[in-house]
């Protein structure tokens, strides 16, 4: 499946520069390279002296760090010499010399090869640091008392670089050998999973550099220590949508998971958790508050640090600062929330939607497919195994019978918004705004299913478990996609929950995921369903949910 | 229900209307359908309009103007489905062509409709003439076919599909054209300019309808470079210096062309070289053809001179305003085949060559800088302040020739890796050095040094391969070879596995994850393959067939993996373990060539030599123990397990 532009990456308007010889960049002490990378473009940054860390993760000298698609910054506490060029074939091309050719940039892009790239002296990294350096005062109280360490609520508006603030305050915490469980809430971007989940993960070893958050466990081994996610999926791209009625009892599902680990997990007891939230609690949306207040409740936040919002900081400082906290033993400990406010880093740049677009799909790809990228490992290795030692992985592709798995979507009346688009196979739905008449468009009876509340523009979306267990599940619009198969579920993916295919409303909601499943394709008419599973055999028969409006459809992961 | 206006008037207004649509809005696109119904006598005007905005408008604004041609021609349809489908073909495939991924599928499901009748007319027909959509259809599907034949081929490369169009100006020829020419290089011959519009650009016009708008691989990711004509080109100049040749055997400038002409040929036969890559070959080699010699402006600045000799291709000075990378073309196909021919002498061909005569021999221990073909110019750029991320700093206009060098370490032998000053570790104890900082807004806002020392010099002992750091104390040694090691078994993994398929893991649930617990990379392994010594307290380290393991890695093949221990008939789990970086089935163990629960198996073979020869395998065949219950007398055969039912019972 690969037309023009349809390629696994997607062309930048930045292919057209000419190649450059590696440029060096010279930070002095306490600033940083900011760098924006275009999907397709790919950017090698090499550490020549001194010392450098890309959000809070310190780089190794001499290795060659390998970026795609992503905006980021290096910042130097020590001051520092980076080598940028661009991407090359790297270890693909035949014959590298042993020694001394590793740097070589065949076609080199320079600096240039970033979509944009410059140093900024004003960071807020000290502030940054220092609340690291608070958190580690709390872990050794907790140590020396028994207690809890901190837990880490971050706010801020989108773009203001709370997942940025996440990972400096993760890598701190890893480099002093302490082990944080970090949580993101954010469904808009997956932390060592896809698009769509709310996950909890312990971290102990370093944070991959290029990658993200890093890898999730794969049947093979990963150059940057692999870590153990849990997931739950949350199909929507808002927090709030549906008042949040679907959002909070995850959020308190895994809040039940991360306290169960604490409980047993000394390690990860002392050094507390880190919670990163979509950034649309912060923007003063109806029910977002209410959404905080349910957060830091169920996690019993200790520090909430807000960033880049005025008027959240002192509605946080008002609700919450100096309040006890909720955890249990808060009463005899008299422990207490503090209210922070931090900086926005000069940084922050806005992600567009088409770039975030971009981060989901090269997420969902990743998931199946490993990254394609060279990897610093690779670089490290080219010079005794020539090949691609970077992660490829090979999804398995199976037939599956639509009537054979339970697959369940939520229908939410809002989620529907963009009902009023143009649909060419949905021809007729206009058909009340034409004047009748003598031509030859009549009005399907099957559009009439569209005006319904809970409207699915879908055939055959029936309430089956409404009944099963009535008052609760009532209110959980989860409900059973039957047969025929949607010519929609193309190109979206379903998640394997961990509850059993007949389980009611709320266990498949609370349920956390084994995996996703993409569908490549849909034959409607024999129920079959192509799909591509991470792991091979049998899919496991297991209530399966419906991403249908997020992370939404992802095109051309399959020929 | 004429309007009475005059067509053009009606095709302003519709015209109007339709700039207007810039989202797939159903309102906007059903009233545009009734105006269209309502003027059916300006279809032709109406049509027009409808084409032309369909070509001009941003790739984002067709999706939406080509439902507007669906609605109307599902809705009114004759005469305009007379009109539109005239030009539909390239109507289609422009729009298709310049759009991304998402729309292209949506298109895909729209052209699928036009195929068949409308919905509930009484019409048979389908919506467009067959001829029409199957025309498009073809080209589409030869356009897939191709392009995924071509994405195979370069399948390893393609990340690093950077186009760069064009003989770069400057090099080529006196006269530099430095109208934005990253974009819009000035010869571009071997590409349709519809390329540069095809990510979503701004919306300006496209080149109306040519044969070449069928996608075919010319319009893959990047321009293709004819390699025919690249082979072609080369072949020439290669009859060109055999006989220069021929006429000169003894000139060493002559041999070396030919021999580097020689040389790329064969890369480019072995077809070694990304598409990025080929475009520079070809790049090159127009700059090869014969031409007036470049002549140095004498308004170059002096270190230029000082390392270079005449017939350097210097571009004029006029082109020092253009893109530093233009620039610095001249060494990017010495470069090329550097990398790409094993480690052979630099051979470029002549003009990069013309360059490289001033490279002293190895041996001469000049500075470095002049060893590199590139490096006179990037001096003279950085004494010019043209080059503006590396000068911008004041170090580096001050740098030493070894650190420049150092930017270029494959043409400095000797000078490898760059190892880089580990900042001095001020020997602070930092181990024990109390953290005591206030959370609150006031208290974050001071610098503390002292404490970002524990996060940096207190460890100088740091990993080379991941930059992790360590104490210097034995205990942070101990971790650092733990952690070391932890690399190479790394490595070694990696390099194994590479060979086999690997594949994302099922997440855990979270009983699983809340018993969890991490490992490290600094804990080095509890068991390893070799040694077999479980939690169980197996036996067998002196057997021969080599010691039981408790624990396998789960293996990849799925009836392998389907099959049930032979002794209780139940399947294998298989559990991610941390240690090994794999699934593992737990108290498991391979015999020959089938898997036992290892307890299973300890207890069939601690009971004598009856049960024992019963399920006994047959270690040293190939073939599968099927039937296990015949092999009775095998039993002596293997020593290996003799001794091991021996230590088991005695």
């Amino acid at each position: 499946m690969s037309l023009p532009g349809l390629d696994l990456t997607q062309p930048s308007a930045d292919n057209q520069f000419a190649p450059a010889p590696p440029t060096q960049i010279s930070l002095s002490k306490g600033s940083e390279w900011r760098f924006e990378v275009a999907f397709g473009t790919v950017i090698r940054a090499k550490l020549l002296a001194g010392t450098a860390e890309l959000f809070g993760t310190e780089l190794a000298p001499s290795q060659t760090y390998t970026f795609s698609g992503t905006k980021g910054a290096i910042y130097t506490w020590h001051g520092c010499t980076l080598e940028v060029s661009a991407g090359d074939t790297g270890p693909a091309v035949d014959g590298l010399a042993p020694g001394g050719m590793n740097g070589a940039i065949a076609c080199g892009l320079g600096a240039g090869g970033c979509q944009s790239e410059y140093t900024a002296e004003e960071t807020p990294m000290v502030e940054y640091a220092n609340v690291h350096f608070a958190l580690e005062t709390m872990r050794q109280e907790a140590k020396a008392t028994g207690k809890d360490g901190p837990r880490v609520l971050i706010l801020g508006p989108a773009n203001a670089g709370k997942t940025s603030v996440a990972k400096i305050l993760t890598a701190y915490a890893t480099k002093v050998e302490r082990q944080p469980i970090v949580i993101n809430l954010d469904p808009n971007e997956g932390m060592l999973s896809v698009p769509g989940t709310l996950t909890a993960t312990a971290f102990r070893t370093m944070i991959d550099v290029e990658e993200g958050w890093g890898s999730s466990p794969m049947s093979g081994p990963s150059a940057v220590p692999v870590k153990l996610p849990l997931v739950y999926f949350y199909p929507m791209q808002n927090a709030l949508e549906a008042e949040g009625s679907i959002y909070r009892p995850i959020v308190s599902r895994l809040a039940l998971s991360v306290m169960g680990r604490m409980a047993e997990d000394e390690e990860a007891r002392e050094t507390g958790i880190i919670v990163d939230t979509p950034g649309i609690l912060s923007q003063g949306k109806p029910g977002s508050l209410e959404t905080i207040n349910h957060i830091v409740t169920e996690f019993s936040i200790t520090t909430i640090l807000v960033i880049g919002s005025e008027r959240l900081y002192s509605l946080m400082m008002k609700n919450y600062d100096n309040k006890p906290t909720s955890s249990a033993s808060a009463v005899a400990s008299d422990e207490r929330i503090t209210v922070v406010k931090l900086s926005k880093s000069g940084g922050c740049v806005d992600r567009d939607a088409a770039f975030m677009k971009g981060v989901r799909e090269s997420q969902i790809r990743t998931y199946f497919f490993g990254n394609p990228i060279p990897s610093t490992a690779s670089a490290a290795l080219s010079l005794s195994a020539s090949s691609t030692t970077n992660v490829t992985l090979s999804p398995h592709a199976q037939q599956l019978d639509f009537n054979s798995l339970g697959i369940y979507n939520y229908t939410i009346a809002s989620l529907d918004e963009d009902e009023d688009d143009y649909d060419p196979s949905q021809f007729g739905a206009s058909d009340a705004f034409l004047p009748g008449g003598g031509n030859d468009a009549e009005i399907r009876p099957t559009q009439q299913q569209d005006e319904t509340s809970r409207a699915m523009p879908l055939p055959g979306i029936v309430s089956s478990i409404e009944g099963a267990t009535p008052g609760t599940a009532a209110n959980v619009p989860l409900k059973k996609v039957s047969p025929p198969a949607p010519s929609t579920l193309a190109n979206s993916l379903l998640a394997i929950t961990n509850a059993p295919p007949t389980a009611s409303a709320v266990d498949i909601r609370d349920a956390s995921i084994m995996g996703f499943l993409y569908v490549a394709d849909v034959d409607s008419e024999k129920g079959k369903i192509r799909a591509l599973a991470p792991v091979g055999g049998r899919v496991p028969p297991r209530a399966i949910v419906w991403g249908k409006k997020w992370p939404g459809e992802v095109v051309g992961l399959v020929g | 229900m004429s309007s009475g206006l005059a067509s053009d008037e009606v095709a302003e207004d519709y015209k109007n209307s339709l700039e207007d649509l810039t989202t797939n809005d159903r309102f906007q696109i059903s009233n545009l359908t009734v105006i269209a119904k309502e003027n059916t006598e300006h279809a032709m005007a109406i049509s027009r309009v409808l084409e032309n905005h369909i070509r001009t408008t941003p790739p984002v604004q067709k999706l939406p103007a080509l439902y507007v041609v669906d609605s109307i021609v599902k809705n009114v349809g004759t005469p305009y489905t007379l009109f539109l489908g005239r030009n539909m073909y390239q109507t289609f495939m422009n729009a298709y062509t310049l759009v991304d991924s998402q729309t292209r599928r949506k298109l895909d499901e729209m052209l699928k409709t036009w195929k068949e009748p409308v919905p509930g007319s009484l019409d048979t027909r389908p919506v467009f003439p067959p001829e029409i959509t199957r025309s498009i259809e073809s080209a589409l599907i030869k356009a897939r076919t191709a392009a995924l034949q071509q994405q195979q081929a370069r399948s390893q490369q393609e990340v690093l599909t950077r186009g760069r169009v064009g003989t770069p100006p400057g090099w080529a020829s006196n006269s530099p054209t430095p109208q934005n020419p990253a974009r819009y290089p000035p010869s571009t011959t071997s590409t349709p300019p519809m390329l540069y519009h095809r990510n979503g650009g701004p919306g300006h016009g496209f080149p109306s309808a040519d044969p070449r708008s069928t996608p075919t691989p010319q319009l893959q990711q990047q321009p293709d470079v004819d390699l025919s004509a690249l082979n072609r080109d080369i072949e020439v100049l290669i009859t060109a210096a055999r006989s220069d040749f021929a006429n000169n055997p003894l000139d060493p400038s002559i041999q070396q062309r030919l021999k580097a002409l020689l040389d790329l040929q064969g890369i480019l036969q072995r077809q070694e070289l990304t598409q990025e890559q080929l475009k520079l070959v070809r790049d090159q080699v127009s700059a090869l053809a014969p031409k007036p010699a470049i002549t140095v402006p004498p308004t170059l600045a002096p270190v230029i001179q000082a390392v270079s000799t005449p017939s350097m291709a210097i571009p004029p000075v006029q082109a020092m305003s253009q893109p530093l990378q233009q620039l610095l073309n001249p060494g990017t196909l010495a470069e090329l085949i550097k990398t790409t021919a094993v480690r052979q002498q630099p051979t470029p061909p002549p003009q990069a060559q013309n360059i490289l005569p001033q490279v002293p021999s190895s041996a001469t221990p000049q500075p470095p800088v002049t060893s590199n073909p590139e490096n006179p110019l990037i001096a003279a750029l950085r004494a010019r302040g043209l080059l503006p991320s590396a000068s911008a700093t004041p170090t580096t206009s001050a740098t030493p020739p070894s650190n420049l060098a150092s930017g270029f370490p494959f043409i400095v032998p000797g000078q490898v890796r760059y190892t880089p000053p580990v900042p001095t570790p001020q020997a602070i104890e930092t181990s024990n050095v109390q953290v005591n900082v206030q959370m609150n807004t006031a208290s974050i806002k001071i610098p503390r040094n002292v404490l970002i020392a524990t996060l940096y010099e207190s460890k100088s002992n740091r990993c080379g391969t991941c930059g992790r750091r360590f104490f210097v104390t034995d205990d942070g040694k101990g971790k650092k070879a733990r952690h070391l090691d932890w690399h190479f078994r790394t490595n070694q993994r990696m390099a194994e596995a590479a060979k086999r398929a690997q594949n994302r893991s099922w997440y855990v649930d979270e009983r699983d994850w809340i018993k969890s617990r991490e490992v490290g990379d600094d804990e080095g392994l509890v068991e390893t393959e070799t040694s077999g010594e479980g939690t169980t307290g197996s036996d067998g380290g002196s057997a021969k067939k080599g010691p039981p393991k408790q624990w396998i890695r789960a293996p990849n093949d799925a009836t392998l993996r389907n099959t049930p221990c032979p002794i209780c008939q139940e399947k294998f789990e298989s559990t991610w373990s941390e240690d090994v970086q794999d699934w593992i089935w737990q108290d498991a163990v391979k015999v020959g060539n089938r898997v036992y629960h290892a307890s299973c198996y300890a207890e069939v073979t601690k009971d004598g030599p009856t049960p024992a020869h019963r399920v006994t395998p047959s270690g040293r065949t190939g073939t599968p123990d099927s039937i296990l219950g015949k092999r009775k007398a095998e039993g002596a055969d293997y020593p290996g397990q003799n001794v091991r039912v021996k230590t088991e019972s005695g």
